[in-house]
């Protein structure tokens, strides 16, 4: 068998495994870690398509930063699992039905696909050539997203901004009645302002 | 016939692999011992104590006399703990102190996996560094371990932040994600000059990342009595050692390539530029006596200092470095040019 | 080179400026603190009037830019105006409320600026990507908006609400681009319609189902039957100036959205995809109608009536043709006019224990306050399509369209909802002139007398200035589709 090939199923069938789990798992910690893993495999499969910087950028945001404060949430929430089951059995049979609809629209939508004559190999070549060709994929996204995508690249961030606004305005509480750390304050403390030497008199105190 | 074709094919350079990442292995699992030693006489000395001293010469035979004990003392897991997660955590921080070394250049050429992203591949890894600890906070099903745990997903979080953007800063200047060219795009100055004040950003960010003091909160032995190690005994709690050790090792690689030009040597001229490797590992050991020295001399952080320095300090000034950095390099035409 | 990059940004200058903009008066707020309210407020509204002078100042030529992803032409700057009076009006209708209600914070109209810039990216969307980003901006401020009064259970489960089912409409409509995409090998939306136009037999199977998920995705936006499910709730638990600030601007940027998300890249395949727009504009009509009929809450009704006058709006996208566009742009225009009025009113509506939101609170108001009762009583008119207000006139062009594209049947329910919907607006004016007077309110804060007055003005004049408005549409729809 080809490796890549070997590789690739092997990479796949944990991704789909670990999938399962994180639905399956009865531990939501679990959970998160199959996702984890899920996540890991899935940029494995980017560094086999050739899109090495994807596959890193997976890793490093969604491994290192999202799932950290998922986790993070997850370990501290305290969620009662039989109440959850409970619900989950009482809608099963609305979900299915959508889940049978969902895959009856895609078995409907695959099964017509027409692919033009040489399709595939336009979508895959500047991937997988990344390697040999003089242009490395980091380069080729930069490309692409500085000039061509510049616009929603810049509207993505104005998006953040309004995350970031909202997450401050809806929960930031300004306590009052705490005492803060004054760092400029601490540092201008002077020997003068903060020693005093008195002659204390026996059996009298200051 | 067709059995040949595959040890050619596969059989043949898998061994090599194999073979390279054995040569690579063992010299950094000893270097970690001898670490360990390095770092408890450098404490003691700044102490006005001796240190190791008794097994072997100069005591030079200690860690390995601590490694045996570790070996053959009993592997305690606690009755309430998660087994395999409790189990895994600590594989989890050695194994990836172990994987990040094969981006490293020792010197030109010297590399076993030359990968185009090879800074984000190493940034990555570092960042998952984090779920070694996480996992044994929460498996271990104790209070303190837990709280080590929360601790340490936070800090690393905050100080990945701005390690990122004093990365992005180094990129903007090479123009490459491969470690050898950042090496190779300091032979005319060491990043470590220009960059001075990126240099300590990432320098104490690396202490932060590797949870060493004064960062040492999520093990912090005075409030949390070890934090997330509490419930680890023998070689579990020997695995964490080992790996922390050999993240020290790995994030004072790091600030040598990115700052301190890698194995370039500082003397430009032939007999000296032949030696890559040895000034590679010089430089190395002398970040890793900062990190002995800063242990030694400076008192931990609280936990909001240790926010505040990351988010509030760190951040906004890696955030301008990065904006002055571009600027300059736009203004003057000294963008790197590759392809 | 700088003139290149002019050149490329002028198109989107006033978005451009917009955006620029609220980060400035980000950092005047945060500076400033919450004492800068008021400053920030009006500064947002000189921006917010600075874009419009923009808008209005554009050549009419269609450009595009942005590597084909953002155009303007006359049905944008159209719909922008719109848009942006909207935006001009709600933000001084918010600043007493959040004084009294103790949410005056800076960020109010900041966020509210960036609704705005999201709903002109919208509205001059030209690729689905482009649509995307910019409805995620606008859907994104407005979650904060509608729980902007943290403290009120209502206005976090409005908030809540919103969100939830906003990030699965967002969702749905990801899947149909994606399938979109798929299927036509674009995202462009002219693109998609040159491929479409030479295509031979129609549409594929996998292009429609993309369709009905982008629709469904865009129903929701505009708050649609079946998709309405949050407009009522979200109305009642969001403070009052933001639910006006709700039923005006996103409205129309969401509808501009809908007719050239549609229009331009499927404009060729109109039959697969109009009987969809026909079942919803039939089912928003009579929902708006008939469940209307029930409330008491004031805000709820507006939120049936917005659901209703969707589905009116519909009908003119449902005849796809020019004539139907120009309608659904007469039709926004006094949609928009009326609201801000309606909504002025509602905001006015403060007794001695705070906002009153019922129906019977407005009960004598013509004894009152002859004046106020007056306009509201024009604005309901308006609302019910009666002969001389401008909803009348709007509802006439819609329908005109319709049966010139023989869509009879759509037509008559659609007249029919109409008769249905006017009972519970002229019962308003019933129980504004006939019954007794309970409770009097408070003098409504100064400023809103003359958002009133122009408003009504405009409702009850609306055959004076109907001419030109109408000749203004008839060039914005044909921008859109030529021919």
């Amino acid at each position: 068998m080809d490796l890549i090939a070997f590789i690739f199923y092997i990479f796949a069938a944990i991704t789909v495994a670990s999938g399962v789990m994180v639905i399956a798992a009865r531990n939501p910690v679990h959970s998160v870690f199959f996702l984890i893993l899920a996540f890991f495999n899935s940029a494995g499969l980017f560094v086999l398509l050739g899109a090495e910087f994807v596959a890193m950028i997976l890793v490093i945001v969604y491994v290192g930063a999202v799932a950290v404060l998922f986790l993070f949430v997850v370990m501290m929430l305290d969620i009662n699992f039989t109440e959850l089951r409970q619900g989950f059995l009482q809608y099963l049979p609305v979900g299915a039905l959508i889940g049978l609809v969902l895959f009856t629209e895609l078995v409907l939508v695959v099964g017509s696909w027409t692919i033009l004559p040489g399709a595939s190999t336009a979508i895959t070549a500047p991937a997988s050539a990344a390697g040999t060709v003089a242009i490395s994929n980091t380069h080729a996204l930069g490309q692409l997203i500085y000039t061509h995508y510049a616009y929603p690249f810049q509207v993505a961030g104005l998006i953040l901004l309004v995350a970031m606004i909202g997450a401050i305005v809806l929960t930031l509480r300004q306590r009052t009645g705490v005492r803060r750390q004054s760092i400029a304050a601490q540092i201008a403390r002077t020997r003068a302002t903060a020693i005093e030497v008195r002659q204390v008199k026996p059996g009298q105190g200051i | 016939m067709a059995e040949t074709g595959v040890w050619t094919a596969y059989g043949l350079p898998l061994a090599i692999i194999v073979l390279q990442i054995f040569a690579i292995l063992v010299p950094i699992l000893l270097s970690v011992a001898f670490l360990t030693y390095f770092d408890r006489k450098i404490w003691a000395m700044m102490a006005l104590r001796r240190g190791p001293n008794v097994v072997g010469p100069f005591g030079l035979l200690q860690p390995f006399a601590d490694a045996l004990k570790m070996l053959t003392k009993e592997t305690i897991i606690p009755a309430g703990a998660n087994k395999v997660v409790f189990l895994l955590a600590p594989m989890v921080t050695m194994t990836l102190s172990m994987v990040a070394w094969a981006v490293i250049p020792f010197a030109d050429g010297w590399v076993l996996a030359n990968i185009n992203v090879g800074v984000l591949y190493l940034f990555a890894i570092s960042s998952l560094g984090v779920y070694g600890i996480i996992m044994a906070g929460w498996s271990s099903n104790s209070k303190y371990p837990f709280l080590g745990g929360l601790r340490s997903a936070a800090q690393m979080v905050s100080y990945e932040v701005s390690i990122g953007f004093v990365i992005i800063t180094v990129l903007l200047c090479v123009g490459s994600l491969n470690l050898s060219d950042i090496v190779r795009a300091q032979e005319k100055v060491w990043f470590a000059i220009p960059l001075f004040p990126m240099f300590v950003v990432f320098f104490i960010s690396a202490l932060a990342e590797t949870n060493r003091p004064p960062f040492d909160l999520p093990e912090a032995e005075a409030e949390l009595v070890a934090g997330y190690q509490v419930e680890y005994s023998s070689m579990s709690w020997g695995l964490f050692m080992l790996g922390e050790y050999a993240n020290m090792i790995l994030m004072s690689a790091l600030t040598t390539i990115l700052f301190l030009g890698g194995w370039l040597s500082p003397i430009p001229f032939a007999p000296f530029t032949m030696l890559g490797p040895f000034w590679f590992i010089l430089k190395i050991v002398v970040l890793l006596f900062v990190f002995g020295w800063v242990k030694a001399t400076v008192p931990r952080y609280r936990y909001d200092q240790l926010m505040r320095l990351g988010w509030k300090v760190f951040l906004p000034l890696s955030l301008v470095w990065v904006v002055l950095t571009a600027g300059v390099l736009v203004t003057f035409g000294w963008l790197p040019t590759t392809h | 080179m700088p003139s290149v990059l002019l050149d490329q940004i002028a198109p989107a200058a006033p978005e451009v400026l917009l955006a620029v903009g609220s980060l400035v008066l980000l950092m005047i707020g945060a500076f400033r603190g919450n004492g800068a309210t008021r400053l920030v407020a009006w500064l947002a509204v000189a921006l917010l009037s600075l874009a419009l002078y923009v808008v209005v100042d554009m050549p009419g030529e269609t450009r595009v830019t942005f590597s084909g992803m953002f155009v303007t032409d006359r049905f944008g700057i159209f719909m922008k105006v719109l848009v942006l009076i909207g935006a001009i009006f709600a933000i001084p209708l918010s600043l007493d409320f959040a004084r009294r209600e103790g949410m005056e914070r800076f960020e109010l109209p900041v966020v509210m600026t960036l609704a705005t810039v999201g709903m002109l990216m919208m509205i001059s969307a030209n690729d689905l990507i482009s649509l995307y980003v910019g409805l995620e901006l606008q859907s994104l401020s407005l979650y904060v908006l509608a729980s902007f009064k943290r403290d009120s259970e209502r206005a976090t489960e409005a908030g809540l609400k919103y969100f939830v089912l906003g990030a699965l409409s967002s969702g749905m409509l990801l899947y149909g681009a994606s399938l979109i995409y798929g299927f036509t090998g674009s995202t462009a939306f002219p693109a998609i319609g040159a491929m479409l136009a030479q295509g031979t037999g129609g549409a594929s199977i996998g292009l429609v189902i993309g369709i009905v998920f982008l629709v469904a995705g865009l129903a929701f936006k505009v708050s649609a039957v079946p998709f309405h499910m949050w407009t009522p709730d979200v109305y009642e638990g969001a403070p009052t100036p933001v639910t006006a600030f709700f039923a005006v601007a996103p409205k129309v940027a969401a509808m501009a959205l809908f007719v050239r998300a549609l229009v331009t890249p499927f404009g060729a395949i109109a039959g697969e995809w109009q009987q969809i727009i026909i079942f919803v504009a039939i089912a928003s009509m009579v929902l708006g109608s008939v469940a209307a009929i029930l409330q008491t809450n004031i805000k709820r009704l507006m939120a049936y009536s917005s659901i209703g006058h969707v589905g009116f709006a519909l009908v003119g996208l449902a005849a796809a043709n020019v004539q139907g566009v120009q309608g659904i742009l007469i039709y926004m225009a006094t949609y928009v006019a009326v609201n801000i009025g309606t909504f002025a009113v509602i905001l006015s509506m403060r007794g001695p224990d705070g906002m009153m939101e019922r129906i019977e609170d407005l009960a004598g108001l013509s004894r009152t306050r002859p004046l106020v009762a007056f306009v509201l009583a024009i604005f309901m008119f308006s609302l019910a399509g009666i002969p001389p207000m401008a909803g009348f006139f709007a509802k006439f062009y819609v329908f005109a369209a319709a049966i010139d594209a023989h869509l009879y049947a759509l037509s008559v329910i659609g007249v029919l909802a109409s008769v249905v919907g006017a009972y519970y607006y002229l019962r308003i004016v019933k129980i504004m002139y006939f019954d007794e007077p309970v409770v009097a309110f408070e003098p409504a804060p100064k400023g809103f007398a003359a958002v009133l007055a122009v408003s009504g003005v405009l409702t009850l004049g609306f055959v004076f200035v109907a001419s030109p408005l109408v000749a203004l549409a008839a060039t914005a729809a044909k921008s859109l589709i030529p021919g």
